[in-house]
């Protein structure tokens, strides 16, 4: 569903030039929840905001369904953040000033669909993340974990087939993070969603399907440890 | 500002902040308390930390701590713009109000001095005698008292003059005041010239002062008069020639002849006098010693009485071959001490035996021209006693080797006297009419403040976390803050000096008349500069101090986290303020539209202070009420356009918007600025207008001229057509057109009563200059009309007379036909001689002839035909006065008054034809005076009027007001949206696209700043009509105090060009704003915005 092939990805130039990704291969199944690990400053952000369409790569390609890109430039992919990728933030990212169903909807309506139809799908997706008591609230009036929820519902809503969650948990405590991540795996079993989700996190780097291992600018192993073990500096 | 503040926690320590922040404050503990004290709580005492520079330390660092402030200020010279727009504002509005006050005082005491040349009449301090010390009679010595006194700074110029004899008395009201003579012109002859036709009398001076002399006088000026200062202020009079150099009117034997003797005479520039007598005094008797049987023994010519009594010794002396070098428009009566309008000669003509006999009798004196821009014009207290220093300091000295002392006989200080009354209710009105200005730049000033230290919560919060202590993050910021200001003010101050001298020279609403005979040179004392400086850079370092405060007293987590505590707004006190003030407009309202009306206030306390102050208020009251519409304006166009297209996608991204603080201060700025554009054009305009046509209604055309005794429409037009030909303008060639009007009595057909009728002939609008709130109803065209074909009107108090009521009257049903019941039969009685009766009484022949005129309804006045007779007057047509008077006698109409059009009075070209003109056609025979409408006009806008100097303020109101909208414009704008960086990104994540981004923005923006534009305009609108009110209460204090009036009522008029300029401007500055900082966000790299920079 999702395929990497030969990313490569530096920042500055002469002297100063840093190669972050130097050659990323790798895909992702439909329904697959993916935890992508490594150490600080390997490239995961990067990684995930170029399959986001937030930044374009320097070289390779980047196919999801029957979107083709890589290194094309932000304004240029439009489309993969309307149809392609649902993006979940730490920071949860939502407009402060709507409620939760119009942070959904307004997200709907940008991609061209009507407001009925928009509503109509918020709505859905909403009691799809167990916020149907709280869709009036604005972000100030919900906990951590529902405005992630918020975002989830927002990413989800118009049916995109890929949702990036760039440390999801991270501002969340133990069990709203453990209860995020639930949701996750029953998104990806029971709609067909395919997660990538950057964590420092061992503990639910093992709740998923897979765990991916970012190293020198590159995929290496799946094995949690190995990875962990070189180095513990937070990001 | 909310008082209430949170006690956030020190992270390192668990201490509470505030407290902390109160131990570490130095000014309340000594240094050792403090170093011995445990600041944090930490366990250590505060001198392991802190250790607290000395004096001489903290010295030395201020350079380099300026440097660092300065290059930080460079760095987030973004921030630093909105700071620096609103001290630089403050300081411009508050630095041209003061230096406008000291240029408006200078200008108009040079106004008032215009007529007075010389400024000071130095005699010799004793009378002439034998054995007198302190005098000479050489005067070559006594000119050489004028080199001593070059070396004061004071005088600017100084000379000798022949002329009236030495004054050694206190003031004016002094009987000894009237004995000392002037020098009087006997006769001349001239092969050029009718000089038979002269006369030498001049009875008007004694009419327009104490009874001095009424002869023509003469002065004979020497070289330092010809030059200089003197020569200056004497070339600015002359109407042909030009004032000689020293040097030529010694080698051309020069003569400047008053107009009026130039005129009778029939001479012109180089004409010659081959002989002039003049007559000086050398004896005199005073009225008591006369009764008393004294006689003037020795009197070597002729004994002359003058109207005082005394009666003066005149002895004659010739001077030769003289020639015209110029001709002056002679002036008013200004100060008596000179006496007024002299034949001017140049000394040099006379020989050495004659200055020696001038000299021993007293008539030689000193002219001098005091340095009028060294006059301390602070106040008018400041310079009487300025000159009385003057005096004291010279008359102190003695001059030359023979020991001179002198008597300073001040010209100045009677001037003086008048203006203090005058110039005090000027500043007053001026100072009031700039509050809005004043106000508009501290509140751009303190917005700008808030929204730049907004910026910086973060990075205070997060030095906080690495151990800032509130002291030295304040300090970091108030020296930046500072250092910013320090520029801002020195800017505005630069361009306030500057901009001054032409703001007090405008004639007209944004009219600066660049050649004004008054240029001022403003000089600001170092206490006043001083004081501008701790008003502007003091208060914008108050605010930055306690807005800093307030940050540093938020939590630190708070800080990072971007939260702000909504404040409290005092909702119910906003909307007093502005129903008081919208009170206040409809009261001025009201008022201005009946004037019978006392209006909602009855009280007169109440209503003037409602007039006064409401303004204010409404102002104020009305933007922070409208700001709030203003910031809904996404919210408000965003659902009526909701289901467009442009707007479909987006419009749910706009329903938060106007809920941030920035965003209604934005708005709150731009309807407090366009507000006053709007005003100051409004009132701007109309003051000018009001100007124009108090003119108009003054003079009633272009020219009015009244002769001595009636004459026909062909003399007037010939003997104006003389006068024509003897200015030879290009300007003014021909007459346009000219009327009179007529003046005769009628009464009431069958009653007694008789009513002054003035008679309006056919073809008069050509001439006559009408204004609408002359005639009944608005439209001239009809009334015109009507009065040609029968209709009357009527003024207020002669409606009685005639039985009706104004409710007969067509203005109010707009003129359909003729009103029943408003028909009225006048008579007129022509008494002619019949010859002799038999028992030799003459026989008069009353002939009574009638007609019939219907009434159009009430005027108020006819153009330059006093108000107060217009109010008891009737005015009809020239059909219904022919058949009153019968076509012989219409057509052989004669009048004193003949009105005059020649071109566009309003053009400067044919302005200054005028003035000529009326000069000319003033000497012409026959003619008692004229008045044109140049002239007019200036003496309005100069003295009457709304006020000397008022156009300049309002041009300034509405400069720094557009110059204030569209600066925060842009700067609010940068900073707004820079603050909504992360809020685009998020956008853009989560799937708009650019376009949808810049539609968002700009509809977002635009809302605000239409919506706030359009309530603008409208609180302008309402602004001006309630400044219409306290405008009135001034005219009302200006009338009592100074008599200046204008029948003109205070109608607004709406200058929309300017307004919408001023709007278009803004708006470009905002689409400027806006492209600038969105495209700046569009290319901004997403993921690093997202990720919090």
């Amino acid at each position: 569903m999702l395929r990497v092939s030969e990313l490569k990805k530096g920042f500055g130039s002469g002297r100063n030039r840093l190669e972050v990704l130097k050659g990323i291969n790798l895909e992702i199944r439909q329904g697959e929840l993916v935890a992508l690990m490594g150490p600080s400053g390997c490239g995961k952000s990067t990684l995930l905001n170029i399959i986001g369409g937030l930044l374009d790569g320097d070289s390779g390609e980047i196919t999801l369904e029957d979107f083709t890109y890589g290194t094309r430039p932000p304004n240029k992919v439009v489309d993969i953040r309307r149809k392609g990728v649902g993006w979940i933030f730490q920071d949860f990212h939502l407009l402060d000033q709507l409620n939760a169903l119009d942070n959904v909807v307004m997200a709907l309506e940008l991609s061209g669909i009507n407001s009925d139809e928009a509503e109509k799908l918020a709505k859905d997706s909403l009691i799809r993340v167990g916020l149907e008591s709280r869709m009036e609230f604005i972000p100030d009036q919900l906990s951590g974990g529902q405005s992630q929820r918020v975002a989830i519902a927002r990413a989800i809503a118009g049916s995109r087939p890929l949702l990036l969650a760039d440390e999801p948990t991270g501002n969340l405590d133990v069990k709203s993070g453990e209860e995020i991540i639930e949701l996750f795996k029953e998104l990806c079993r029971t709609d067909g969603i395919s997660i990538l989700m950057v964590t420092h996190d061992p503990i639910l780097a093992s709740m998923a399907d897979r765990m991916l291992l970012l190293k020198d600018g590159l995929t290496a192993a799946s094995d949690i440890r190995s990875a962990w073990g070189e180095d513990v500096e937070e990001e | 500002m909310s008082e209430e503040k949170t006690t956030p926690i020190d992270p390192i320590t668990g201490k509470k902040i505030k407290e902390i922040s109160e131990e570490v404050d130095l000014n309340e503990y000594n240094e050792e308390e403090v170093k011995s004290k445990d600041i944090n709580g930490d366990g250590l005492n505060g001198d392991s930390l802190i250790t607290e520079p000395t004096l001489i330390q903290k010295l030395s660092s201020v350079p380099d701590n300026l440097i660092m402030a300065a290059k930080s200020a460079w760095i987030g010279r973004e921030r630093g713009l909105a700071v620096f727009a609103g001290v630089f504002l403050a300081s411009l509005v508050i630095t041209t109000v003061v230096a406008y006050g000291v240029g408006l005082s200078q200008a108009f005491l040079q106004f008032s001095l215009e007529e007075e040349i010389f400024d000071v009449k130095m005699d010799f301090s004793e009378d002439p005698g034998d054995n007198v010390t302190g005098r000479t009679n050489d005067s070559v010595q006594w000119e050489s008292v004028c080199d001593e006194l070059a070396n004061m700074e004071e005088f600017s110029d100084c000379g000798l003059v022949f002329g009236r004899q030495g004054v050694r008395v206190d003031g004016f009201f002094d009987q000894d005041f009237i004995i000392p003579q002037p020098l009087n012109v006997a006769n001349a002859t001239g092969i050029t010239g009718d000089w038979g036709n002269v006369s030498w009398a001049y009875p008007e001076a004694s009419n327009s002062g104490p009874p001095i002399n009424d002869g023509r006088i003469l002065r004979f000026y020497g070289e330092g008069i010809w030059d200089g200062e003197f020569a200056e202020r004497h070339s600015k009079r002359l109407i042909y020639g030009s004032w000689p150099s020293s040097a030529d009117a010694e080698a051309n034997r020069s003569v400047v002849l008053p107009s009026q003797i130039a005129s009778a005479a029939g001479v012109s520039i180089n004409d010659t006098i081959d002989i002039l007598t003049f007559t000086y005094v050398t004896d005199y008797l005073s009225f008591e010693d006369s009764v008393a049987g004294r006689t003037l023994e020795n009197c070597a010519g002729e004994e002359v009485v003058e109207q005082s009594g005394f009666s003066f010794c005149r002895v004659e002396m010739t001077v030769t071959n003289l020639k015209v070098s110029a001709v002056y428009k002679e002036g008013g009566a200004g100060n008596p001490t000179l006496l007024f309008n002299p034949v001017m000669i140049s000394e040099s003509v006379l020989n050495d035996s004659q200055r020696l006999i001038l000299m021993d009798n007293d008539h030689g004196y000193l002219g001098l021209t005091v340095d009028r821009n060294l006059l301390p014009t602070t106040s008018t207290a400041d310079a009487t006693e300025w000159l009385e220093e003057l005096k004291k300091d010279v008359e102190g000295q003695n001059y030359t080797n023979s020991g001179i002392s002198v008597e300073y006989n001040d010209l100045i200080s009677g001037t003086i006297t008048f203006l203090n009354i005058f110039l005090g209710i000027i500043q007053v009105f001026d100072y009031v009419l700039m509050i809005p200005i004043v106000i508009l730049s501290f509140s751009v000033l303190i917005y700008g403040l808030v929204l730049s230290l907004e910026q910086r919560k973060k990075e205070i919060s997060i030095q906080r976390v690495i151990g800032g202590t509130e002291k030295t993050l304040s300090r970091i910021v108030l020296l930046e803050l500072i250092v910013i200001s320090m520029f801002a003010w020195f800017f505005g101050y630069i361009i306030a000096m500057l901009a001054t001298p032409d703001l007090v020279a405008a004639v007209g609403f944004m009219e600066f008349d660049r050649d004004s005979e008054f240029r001022v040179n403003p000089v600001l004392g170092i206490v006043t500069i001083i004081f501008i400086i701790v008003v502007t850079v003091g208060v914008s370092w108050l605010i930055g101090r306690s807005r800093t405060k307030e940050f540093l007293s938020i939590e630190i987590d708070e800080g990072v986290r971007k939260v702000a505590k909504v404040k409290e707004q005092r909702t119910w006190l906003h909307l007093l303020v502005f129903v008081i003030g919208l009170l206040a407009a409809l009261e001025s309202f009201i008022q201005s539209n009946n004037s019978d009306s006392d209006g909602l206030v009855g009280n007169f306390i109440f209503d003037a202070l409602l007039l006064l102050f409401g303004p204010f208020m409404l102002w104020i009251g009305g933007a922070l009420i409208l700001g709030r519409i203003g910031a809904a304006g996404p919210r408000i166009l965003g659902l009526i356009l909701g289901w467009t297209a442009a707007l479909k996608d987006i419009k749910r991204g706009l329903r938060g918007s106007g809920s941030s603080e920035s965003v209604n201060r934005l708005a709150v700025v731009m309807i407090l600025t366009l507000s006053v554009v709007t005003l100051a054009a409004i009132q701007g305009v109309t003051g000018s207008l009001v100007d124009e046509r108090t003119a108009s209604a003054q003079v009633g055309a272009d020219m009015q001229v009244q002769f001595d005794s009636p004459v026909t429409e062909e003399v007037a037009r010939a003997e104006m057509m003389l006068a024509i030909d003897r200015v030879g303008s290009q300007e003014i060639s021909n007459i346009s057109a000219m009327t009179s009007v007529g003046d005769i009595f009628t009464s009431p057909s069958g009653e007694g009563a008789l009513i002054r009728t003035w008679v309006l002939f056919d073809d008069h609008e050509k001439t006559l200059i009408w204004d609408n709130q002359a005639i009944p109803g608005d439209d001239q065209d009809t009334v015109i009309d009507l009065w040609s074909t029968g209709g009357f009107t009527v003024g207020e108090e002669a409606l009685d007379v005639l039985d009706l009521e104004r409710k007969n009257s067509l203005a109010r049903n707009g003129f359909p036909d003729l009103v029943m019941g408003g028909g009225r039969t006048i008579e007129y009685t022509e008494y002619s001689f019949g010859g002799i009766s038999e028992d030799f009484t003459p026989i008069i022949i009353e002939t009574v002839t009638e007609t019939d005129i219907e009434f159009i309804g009430v005027h108020e006045w006819v153009p330059g035909l006093g108000g107060t007779e217009a109010a008891q007057s009737i005015v009809i047509g020239e059909s219904a006065y022919r058949e009153l008077v019968g076509d012989d006698n219409a057509d052989n109409y004669e009048s004193n008054r003949w009105f005059f059009e020649f071109c566009d009075e309003t053009d400067n070209n044919c302005a200054e034809a005028l003035r000529n003109l009326n000069v000319e056609i003033t000497n012409g025979e026959g003619v008692s005076s004229a008045d044109d409408w140049s002239n007019a006009h200036k003496e309005v806008e100069n003295s009457g009027g709304l006020i000397f100097g008022t156009p300049g303020l309002l041009s300034l109101q509405f400069l720094v007001a557009a110059l204030a909208s569209v600066a925060s414009a842009f700067v609010f704008l940068s900073l707004v949206l820079s603050q909504r960086k992360k809020e685009l990104a998020i956008f853009q994540a989560i799937g708009a696209s650019p376009n949808q981004v810049v539609r968002i923005v700009l509809f977002e923006i635009m809302s605000i700043i239409v919506v706030s534009m359009v309530l603008g305009i409208a609180l302008g609108i309402a602004l001006a009509q309630a400044f219409s009110g306290l405008f009135g209460i001034f005219s009302y204090i200006f009338q009592i105090f100074l008599g200046t009036s204008t029948p003109i009522d205070r109608n607004l008029v709406w200058p929309w060009g300017r307004v919408i300029l001023v709007n278009i401007m803004v708006f470009v500055a905002v689409i400027a704003a806006l492209l600038f900082t969105t495209r700046r966000a569009l290319k901004s790299d997403l993921a690093v915005v997202l990720k919090g920079e």
